[in-house]
């Protein structure tokens, strides 16, 4: 159960980020980037298939639960390899590793529920009719928007 | 005391960060990082335990042998060119990972790429589409 971002609903005003930080005490998993004046991004953990983090975790701290890429902190040893394994640039070293933990314990990431634009979602379903929608509008413009 | 295998260490942040007793320090500068490790009368082996490497180990203490050290240069991003690792910890990671996933889409071996520049490029990648179709209807 990953997060779903539709990108061309993104306002770019970095309520995610704060909420995110917020909620992990000062240590945020999401940045919002900027490109140009003409899109807003936030860039965070993707929850990779055969997660690069996992590979290289040698004390299993970082390891799969299901579709989730889970952290156990008590067996970190906060060697900063998997920082620099991530290929998102998603996971952060500070004494220990930190990154998105979909906000575990909580019914709904926060990330989600704060987004005002509902640009982000956890349902996959809902993700992938948003973009076959787009989709359809492009093809029923011919190719134009 | 430890032992430290040089030709094997890192330059990983795993045993400063897990020792009790602060007997291992790293030092760190814009172009450099330095582990040193205190000579320790402890008989505490976490820090051999938990090194990725296994280049520590545990001896007895003896006042003659010299406090161990090591430096390594830290590695430039090659975009950006910011200092981000050592040159053991990114080959360790070109070992495990398997090959076809070091380079992206558009050939770049991102593992030399510093983790800031990482997340502008997926943000670049991820907008394309839209920053194009948008700058269009701008014109």
């Amino acid at each position: 159960m990953p997060v779903y971002i539709d990108i061309s609903r993104c306002i770019g005003c970095r309520s995610c980020e704060v909420a995110c930080k917020r909620v992990h005490s000062g240590h945020g998993h999401v940045n919002v980037h900027f490109v140009g004046d003409h899109a807003s991004v936030p860039i965070f953990c993707h929850h990779c298939e055969d997660a690069s983090c996992t590979l290289v975790c040698f004390s299993g701290a970082l390891h799969k639960e299901g579709e989730k890429t889970a952290f156990d902190v008590t067996r970190c040893t906060g060697c900063g390899l998997c920082r620099l394994a991530c290929p998102f640039g998603v996971v952060w070293t500070d004494k220990i590793a930190h990154k998105c933990d979909l906000c575990e314990g909580r019914d709904s990431p926060t990330c989600v529920t704060t987004c005002p634009a509902n640009a982000l979602s956890t349902d996959f379903e809902e993700a992938s009719r948003r973009a076959r929608t787009r989709a359809a509008i492009v093809a029923a413009h011919g190719g134009r928007r | 005391m430890i032992r430290v295998d040089a030709g094997k260490c890192l330059g990983c942040l795993s045993c400063s960060t897990v020792c009790p007793s602060q007997n291992i320090v790293r030092t760190e500068t814009e172009r450099t990082r330095s582990i040193h490790w205190k000579r320790c009368k402890e008989e505490c082996d976490l820090c051999v335990e938990l090194c990725p490497a296994k280049a520590l180990a545990l001896v007895s203490f003896d006042e003659s042998v010299p406090e161990p050290e090591v430096c390594f240069d830290l590695v430039a991003c090659k975009i950006c060119g910011s200092r981000y690792a050592t040159e053991p910890m990114l080959q360790r990671i070109e070992a495990l990972l398997p090959e076809k996933v070091q380079k992206d889409a558009s050939g770049l071996a991102w593992i030399r790429v510093c983790p800031v520049c990482r997340r502008d490029i997926e943000a670049e990648r991820a907008t394309s589409q839209l920053v194009l179709g948008r700058s269009r209807k701008s014109i």
